[in-house]
């Protein structure tokens, strides 16, 4: 009896595995983030080839000037050949549109924690087999597409996500850039990743993990054109032979979405959702999950103060400093105020000081005054007597 | 008039600002406008190579004018170094002044050189005239984390200019070699964003709008699609409206201006906001493009670049206009409001310092020299209180002053010595006029601002200038002190670690050597103590050189 003859049934698990997940379907939670103008919504319409989110200027336009960071969750189902796909995009609307930015992360940062916390209390309730979960799975951050560097904002920021989240950063808009222009700007960013301690996402490169080569070698490719230039277009136009493409129309001519040689669009949304979704999420779930679950239920007391209880962990909301700046302005322009007050009053104490010396000084006049004429009328008197 | 003349004797001054974003495209914008490579980009230490222009000579290279940053080092010229990115850069304004001979000026601004070249050559003057042209660079802006920094130094930048002109002018000996470096157009690069303005550029223009001629302009604007560019100048042009930000307009007066000029003021009107790309990169024709994968843009191509217009506006049609409204109207403006709040604080002052009798004498140059003398005199002996002072709101001030006086370190406190010794000069220049010559008041008042109103105006900037330099001290300080201690922190760690490694390395082969491994064990620590001893000092030298 070979055991090569006898078919069990365990090699039909992956069969049965892709069962569920095809009636199960997926969840992935994607957060763009970057400065307002670098077509974050565009991309997004872009990458799942519908209209998920409408740009809409009128809206935006009604707010007053200076803006707050907000959060915009936006739920969607994607189905594809019976597949259904939960997709849940995050955007940032706000984020590095005012002249102060300082800490202007601190809302996303709090964001993805925030999720993470709540994920894991709703593991710890007695029920647990329905949970809502929006624990952000992979961080595009738009890039401006200056040709000098990074701003300290984006490292900042760039900083604080990597360590909570998988980030991809993305030279937004790159069709302004010349092919050499890009090329130096790519490296520049690279460095400063690299220089900075910044974690962005990779691909797995395990030779044992993969065996197959050209997997090997896709991922190769894809880490090499990190970060990614991508352009966003929800027009399409005829590519020249006679198909429909989205691209952006010039005057000086057509720049194809999908044509690898004008832009890494195709890469990026291979990473994203064809091959690396999969590793997107599970990286969530191991790295960035259970070092925060980590942190939390050890209270490691380096990091956090003493004072939270280890087995229920209650998160101290860390108040938005802006609003601490705030704080410290309107105390300062009270005191400010207070004390010109006090200022004036002692200002009129003077006066009034002033005014009550000179009225005695009056006073001593008058009545010398009344004196000297007593004394004449005395002297008169004696006078005529 | 005096004006005029001189700018015929020495040529036209002639100044422009870019001030906007890092990456919209500056840099690129003045080495096209010039036409040579004349500045690098940022990072690089060379300007990109193009064939010299024969009309334009550098006259005075580069030169950092006023900055402002939080480690207290101008940046704009900094290497690049990964490391080292997420400092920020702060802002920082340099300016660089060259000769451009306006005899042949750029053919697409010659065809309609305007009344000014013209006027030129009827006073007798050469065509071949010089333009001093002077072109200001903003570095920084919008780069840092809080962009206000940017914003109050650029703006006393161009308020400075103003004040020397003034102080200038109301001086009684004039300086003839006097350089008037007021702006006369700013051109304020807007992000393509495609969402109208941000607060920034709100702020920023708004600010600019006091002391010169601020023209928007779209940066980068190969970025849009032709719909895209249509869309977005509108919001611009709405979102300007809606913000009140006073930008250069092109009106048009339909009682004094010739309807060729009506015409094209219209034109440009609606033109605006330009919208520019750049490159200063040629193709094999000579022409200015950039080259991207699906195709060539040359940038002079007027169906999509503003750019030969805004070039023919700067230089030709509107050169005239831009110098005139800035001194006609913003300089003057600006010296009314000066120059009243000057005289104000006289009146206001008025009441309370007649019993002062020493000043009684009408001012005159010699008193004034007596003044400085007194005031130099005072600041010498910092905490003196002037006798004269004796009205009742100052000591009160005097006093707090003194609080803060004593818990500021020294080098403070002898600065602030410094300048109370000016707020004195100041004070007894202000002060003094009052009680003279109550025959005719106005006529002495006048006098007096004319004499006054430059050393005030100096001092005033003195002042300024001197707190700005404390404070870009104690940042540098500050920064260094951090520096140091990071370094401290790095060196004392990796001192652990290698004491760690050493010691794991020892636990590893000890079986054998337990003997020798005690001494080694003792001769890690010395050495490693040496080193860190020799680290700090040098830390510290170079502090000491520093400071």
């Amino acid at each position: 009896m070979s055991s090569e003859n006898i078919v069990v049934g365990v090699s039909n698990l992956p069969n049965q595995r892709f069962k569920i997940v095809s009636e199960q379907g997926g969840t992935f939670t994607l957060m763009v983030c970057g400065e307002s103008g670098l077509g974050k919504t565009t991309f997004i319409n872009t990458l799942f080839q519908t209209t998920l989110k409408h740009a809409d200027p009128h809206q935006r336009r009604n707010q007053p000037i200076k803006k707050t960071v907000e959060i915009d969750v936006l739920r969607a189902v994607l189905e594809e050949k019976n597949l259904s796909l939960r997709v849940n995009v995050i955007d940032t609307p706000g984020f590095g549109d005012n002249v102060n930015n300082n800490k202007s992360w601190q809302t996303i940062v709090d964001f993805i924690d925030e999720q993470h916390d709540s994920y894991m209390r709703q593991e710890q309730q007695p029920h647990r087999d329905v949970k809502f979960d929006l624990r952000v799975h992979a961080v595009l951050y738009f890039i401006r597409p200056t040709g000098h560097g990074l701003k300290p904002l984006d490292i900042e920021t760039m900083k604080r996500l990597s360590t909570r989240a998988n980030l991809i950063p993305v030279i937004a808009k790159s069709d302004t850039l010349t092919a050499k222009e890009l090329q130096e700007f790519k490296l520049r960013i690279r460095q400063v990743v690299e220089a900075q301690e910044i974690r962005i996402f990779t691909p797995p490169l395990d030779e044992s993990d993969s065996p197959d080569p050209a997997v090997m070698e896709h991922a190769r490719q894809l880490i090499e054109s990190m970060p990614f230039a991508v352009i966003g277009s929800e027009t399409k136009f005829d590519n020249g032979q006679g198909t429909m493409v989205p691209a952006r129309k010039y005057p000086w001519g057509i720049v194809e979405v999908e044509n690898d040689n004008h832009c890494d669009f195709r890469k990026l949304r291979s990473l994203l959702l064809r091959t690396n979704l999969l590793d997107l999420v599970l990286s969530t779930e191991e790295l960035h999950y259970e070092a925060y679950r980590k942190l939390r239920l050890e209270g490691s007391g380096a990091s956090d103060d003493q004072s939270v209880p280890v087995r229920a962990p209650a998160r101290k909301l860390s108040h938005n400093p802006q609003f601490k700046e705030e704080e410290n302005a309107l105390k300062k322009y009270f005191t400010d105020q207070v004390k010109a007050e006090e200022q004036r009053f002692r200002q009129w104490e003077q006066n009034i000081v002033n005014e009550r010396i000179r009225l005695n000084g009056d006073l001593e006049d008058v009545q010398s005054k009344v004196k000297k004429l007593e004394e004449q009328v005395r002297t008169l008197q004696l006078k005529r007597h | 008039m005096y004006r005029r003349k001189k700018d015929h004797k020495r040529g036209i001054t002639y100044s422009l600002m870019l001030v906007g974003d890092a990456g919209t495209g500056k840099t690129t914008f003045a080495n096209n406008l010039l036409e040579m490579g004349i500045f690098p980009h940022q990072y690089k230490i060379e300007a990109p190579k193009l064939p010299e222009n024969s009309r334009v000579k550098v006259v005075k290279p580069t030169m950092v004018l006023s900055y402002n940053s939080k480690n207290g080092i101008p940046s704009h010229m900094a290497r690049f170094d990964a490391a080292c990115e997420h400092f920020e850069p702060g802002v920082t304004i340099t300016s660089t002044s060259m000769e451009i001979l306006t005899g042949q000026e750029q053919p697409s601004s010659r065809s309609s050189v305007s009344s000014d070249s013209s006027s030129m050559t009827q006073n007798g003057g050469v065509n071949a005239d010089k333009i001093a042209f002077s072109l200001v660079k903003t570095h920084g802006l919008g780069e840092n984390l809080d962009n206000t920094l940017c914003f109050d130094e650029i703006t006393a930048f161009l308020e400075q200019q103003f004040d020397q002109v003034l102080a200038e002018e109301t001086r009684i000996k004039r300086n003839p070699r006097f350089e008037d470096t007021r702006v006369h157009v700013a051109l304020y690069f807007i992000p393509p964003t495609g969402h109208g303005l941000r607060e920034m550029d709100v702020e920023m223009m708004k600010r600019l709008s006091r002391f010169t001629n601020v023209l928007p302009i779209i940066a980068r604007a190969d970025s849009f699609t032709k719909d895209e560019l249509a869309k977005f100048k509108k919001q611009i042009m709405d979102d300007i409206e809606r913000f009140s930000v006073p930008v250069y307009k092109f009106e048009v007066d339909p009682e004094e201006d010739d309807f060729e000029t009506i015409e094209e003021n219209q034109a440009l009107a609606m033109l605006q906001p330009f919208a520019v790309m750049c490159s200063d990169e040629r193709n094999d024709n000579g022409q200015f493009v950039r080259k991207y994968p699906w195709g060539e843009v040359r940038v002079d191509d007027d169906s999509f670049s503003d750019l030969r217009v805004l070039k023919n506006v700067l230089f030709g049609s509107h050169f005239q206009e831009f110098k005139d409204t800035t001194h006609n109207f913003l300089y003057e403006n600006y010296r009314a409001e000066k120059l009243s709040s000057v005289s104000d604080w006289d009146v206001d002052k008025t009441g309370d310092s007649t019993a002062d009798k020493r000043n009684s004498a009408a001012p005159s140059l010699s008193n004034f020299a007596s003044l400085i003398t007194t005031g130099q005199f005072k600041s010498s002996n910092s905490l003196a209180i002037p006798p004269r002072s004796d009205t009742p709101t100052t000591p009160d001030s005097r006093e707090i002053s003194q609080g803060t006086d004593m818990d500021s370190p020294g080098l403070r406190q002898v600065s602030q010595s410094i300048r109370r010794g000016n707020e004195e000069i100041i004070h007894n220049i202000k002060s003094s006029p009052r009680t003279s010559a109550p025959g005719s008041p106005d006529k002495s008042k006048l006098r007096n601002i004319s004499e006054t109103v430059p050393y005030v105006l100096k001092h005033e900037r003195i002042i300024a200038k001197q707190q700005k330099l404390e404070e870009l001290e104690a940042q540098s300080a500050r920064e260094l002190q951090k520096r140091i201690h990071d370094l401290e922190k790095r060196a004392a760690d990796l001192k652990l670690r290698e004491r760690l490694l050493r010691q794991q390395h020892l636990n590893g082969s000890n079986t054998s050597l337990s003997s020798r491994n005690s001494s080694t064990a003792q001769v890690a620590p010395v050495q490693s103590k040496l080193k860190k001893e020799e680290s700090v000092t040098d830390l510290a030298s170079i502090v000491s050189g520093r400071a």
